[in-house]
């Protein structure tokens, strides 16, 4: 006979995997996200640059300088003489603008611009153009060389290595590390909202009795936490076929190499880990609420969790081995991602590793316990939305 | 033979005692009915039964099933609070609940089919449960209930909402599982189909058992004689209100009378009583129903309160 928390695991797999809406979100989402990520550069592919004319009044006749300066050739100078009228010219001829150049533009370095359409690009690439050219002519009043202000201009440059020669991480092993968190926390979030959701349907179905009148709340638990494993897996391995191809070929990212350099152990470790614990947090979360809208505080509270273990990540990587990340990588909620991005930077010590990773087995399995419990009283209260003082008073009851 | 033995079972809650020192042996082969008004302990012991609760003390003991461990694969349940998840198909809800109880997948279908034949729903078994009425949804409780052919059958409220044609092909399901061996509790408000289908009854009241017996055994022990009279005159009434030994009065209609005797009564000796110039249309002795032993007991226990 098979175990019941694997009937359960198979019937949430099977009950999801026949589901039209998860099968549509399961294609429909890599195409928004092919979608999301291709609108730069299809917004840059329509906004290609059109010629753009300025007209410019030059009082010093440095005109020819400015466009052997000016590299892109959509900007187009042409030159006019003082008018009153410049504006209904440049009206005219749908120019962008017009500048001048003053007469004494070498000793104040100012001049004008008067712009129909302003755009900063443009404006950005005309000041550098006409500020080398001022830079030029004051050498030459000082009579300074080109190759001598370069000297005199130039900045520090520090080059690094480290001691210990193996710890320099490959840039591609570091992105594939922050990809494979990046993908253990898209699990976390998307199964963790449908574990929420299946836990809710089995009070809202009043199915949590008959249930439990077969298989332990345990079993019901874990097998629901192991079936949206599988699926979120499914969902995972599924988007991978899909952009894999499209890495190692369109993009040439060494994966195989970037993988046999990664740790993958400890990836999976602590990703693993994460996923457990925030399960059985979010399936037991689940038991307590009538209704998704009805969620009162502390369930909205655990259901942004994983956020705030985001919000270490950037004091980690400003400070790999500061206060801040040490804690964040011994707390059992931020652990999992914490202990992945310290690895990328420097090398965890054994000792610390191995504490964490203690730290965090705990709290698996204290959590679940107390995840448990609130499940099995939680499935059987019908009707509302627990409170936390409920909850705290269901953790006191035997059974 | 006791399929079912509960030996003074004890549950508090909140320092309330919700069950308290329950013994029930319910037979093999015999339907027992599980009475009680509502808050009496009722669910709370079913759920104990079932391992969904555990009790403070007390056992129970289940024939089959050596150590103390429930025989759930052997049990067949339909709580009260219940449902059936509603984006499923009717066979792949029966294929799941029946798996949960140990059953083939290989032998589910055929059988499952033959069930839903012989309730009328067979065409139903590739609908969704939410495509389904309420009464629909009933009879797929109910065959996931016996589907696995329980030993054990437990039922909380299984006749609420259906109809008449429905109740009766339940009453005889029940029944014929009950003279196949099954050992069968059925907790019920419907106290007409109780009278009808249960071999005994066992009451229990806040908490405690009342009664535990034959329904003849439980009309001796409360029930009383009724006698229903129906006067041709209305303007009758009064004498007969004045006779002696009766506890009760009940006017059901223009003329119609029911006299609750008190327990030391004898009925002969106050029909005789009766004078005899009153014509009487109709005439009936009847000894009190479920129902009034019931309502009795219930009021009794309020106005303790």
């Amino acid at each position: 006979m098979k175990s019941d928390t694997l009937k359960i695991a198979k019937w949430e797999l099977l009950r999801y995997l026949t589901n039209r809406q998860y099968l549509i979100s399961l294609v429909l989402t890599p195409v928004l996200m092919v979608i999301l990520m291709s609108i730069p550069t299809l917004l840059t592919y329509f906004d290609k640059p059109r010629d753009t004319i300025f007209y410019v009044v030059d009082e010093m006749g440095i005109l020819a300088d400015l466009r052997a300066e000016i590299s892109p050739p959509h900007i187009i100078l042409k030159e006019t003489e003082h008018s009153e009228d410049l504006a209904s010219l440049i009206y005219q001829e749908k120019a962008s603008g017009y500048f001048i150049i003053p007469s004494k533009f070498w000793q104040t370095g100012e001049m004008s611009f008067y712009y129909n359409k302003l755009n900063q690009e443009e404006l950005g690439i005309i000041r550098t153009a006409m500020t080398t050219i001022l830079r030029s002519h004051r050498m030459q009043e000082f009579k300074i060389a080109p190759d001598d202000l370069e000297y005199l201009t130039q900045s520090v440059s520090i080059e690094r290595t480290a001691l210990e020669k193996a710890e320099t991480m490959d840039a591609n092993v570091m992105i594939l590390s922050l990809v494979f968190l990046g993908l253990i926390f898209t699990m976390i979030f998307s199964s963790g909202t449908m574990l929420m959701q299946s836990a809710l349907q089995e009070r809202r179905d009043r199915m949590a009795e008959i249930v439990l009148s077969s298989i332990k709340p345990t079993s019901l638990m874990q097998g629901k936490i192991i079936g949206h494993f599988l699926l979120a897996l499914i969902q995972i391995v599924f988007w991978l076929m899909i952009s894999l191809p499209a890495v190692i070929y369109l993009l040439k990212f060494p994966l195989f190499d970037a993988l046999q350099a990664s740790r993958l152990g400890l990836i999976f470790f602590f990703g693993l880990g994460g996923y457990m614990l925030y399960s059985a947090i979010y399936v037991s979360i689940g038991a307590t609420m009538d209704d998704m809208q009805s969620a009162g505080n502390t369930q909205s509270l655990v259901m942004v969790l994983p956020v705030f273990s985001i919000l270490f990540v950037a004091p980690i990587i400003e400070n790999p081995e500061g206060m801040v990340s040490r804690f964040a990588s011994l707390f059992p909620l931020s652990s999992p991602l914490a202990v992945v991005i310290r690895s990328v930077f420097v090398k965890i010590p054994l000792w610390e590793l191995m504490l964490s990773a203690a730290i965090l087995v705990l709290s698996i399995y204290l959590i679940s316990r107390l995840a448990a419990k609130i499940f099995r009283v939680g499935m059987l209260m019908y009707g509302k939305t627990a409170n936390m003082a409920e909850i705290i008073r269901w953790l006191r009851y035997r059974d | 033979m006791s399929g079912l033995k509960i030996t003074r079972l004890c549950k508090t809650y909140a320092d309330r005692l919700v069950v308290d020192h329950i013994s029930l042996s319910a037979l093999r082969g015999e339907i027992t009915g599980f009475l009680g008004p509502n808050g009496a302990g009722k669910t709370t012991t079913i759920r104990m039964i079932m391992g969904i609760t555990a009790p403070d003390s007390g056992s129970i003991d289940f024939e089959d099933s050596d150590s103390a461990k429930i025989p759930h694969h052997l049990i067949g349940y339909l709580p009260e609070e219940r449902g059936l998840y509603k984006d499923s198909k009717v066979i792949n809800m029966l294929r799941f609940l029946s798996g949960l109880k140990g059953m083939d997948s290989r032998d589910v279908t055929p059988k499952a089919m033959n069930w839903l034949d012989k309730f009328g729903i067979a065409d139903k078994a590739h609908s969704k449960i939410e495509e389904l009425s309420k009464g629909m949804a009933q009879k797929v409780q109910f065959i996931a209930t016996i589907l696995h052919e329980p030993k054990y059958i437990i039922l909380d409220e299984p006749f609420t909402g259906l109809d008449p044609v429905s109740q009766d092909l339940f009453k005889a399901e029940l029944r014929r599982f009950a003279d196949a061996g099954a050992t069968i509790l059925l907790s019920s408000h419907q106290m007409n189909i109780l009278e009808e289908l249960c071999d005994k009854i066992f009451l229990i009241h806040k908490g405690k058992e009342l009664f535990h017996g034959s329904l003849s055994d439980l009309q001796d022990a409360y029930g009383n004689v009724v006698i229903k009279l129906h006067l041709e005159d209305a303007a009758d009434i009064p004498r007969i209100v004045e006779l002696k030994g009766i506890q009760n009065i009940k006017q059901t209609g223009a003329g119609k009378l029911e006299l609750d005797l008190v327990e030391s009564a004898n009925a002969q000796s106050i029909l005789r009583e009766i004078p005899s110039d009153i014509v009487l249309k109709e005439l009936s002795l009847a000894r009190s129903g479920l129902h009034e032993i019931f309502v009795k007991i219930a009021k009794e226990g309020r106005d303790e309160v």
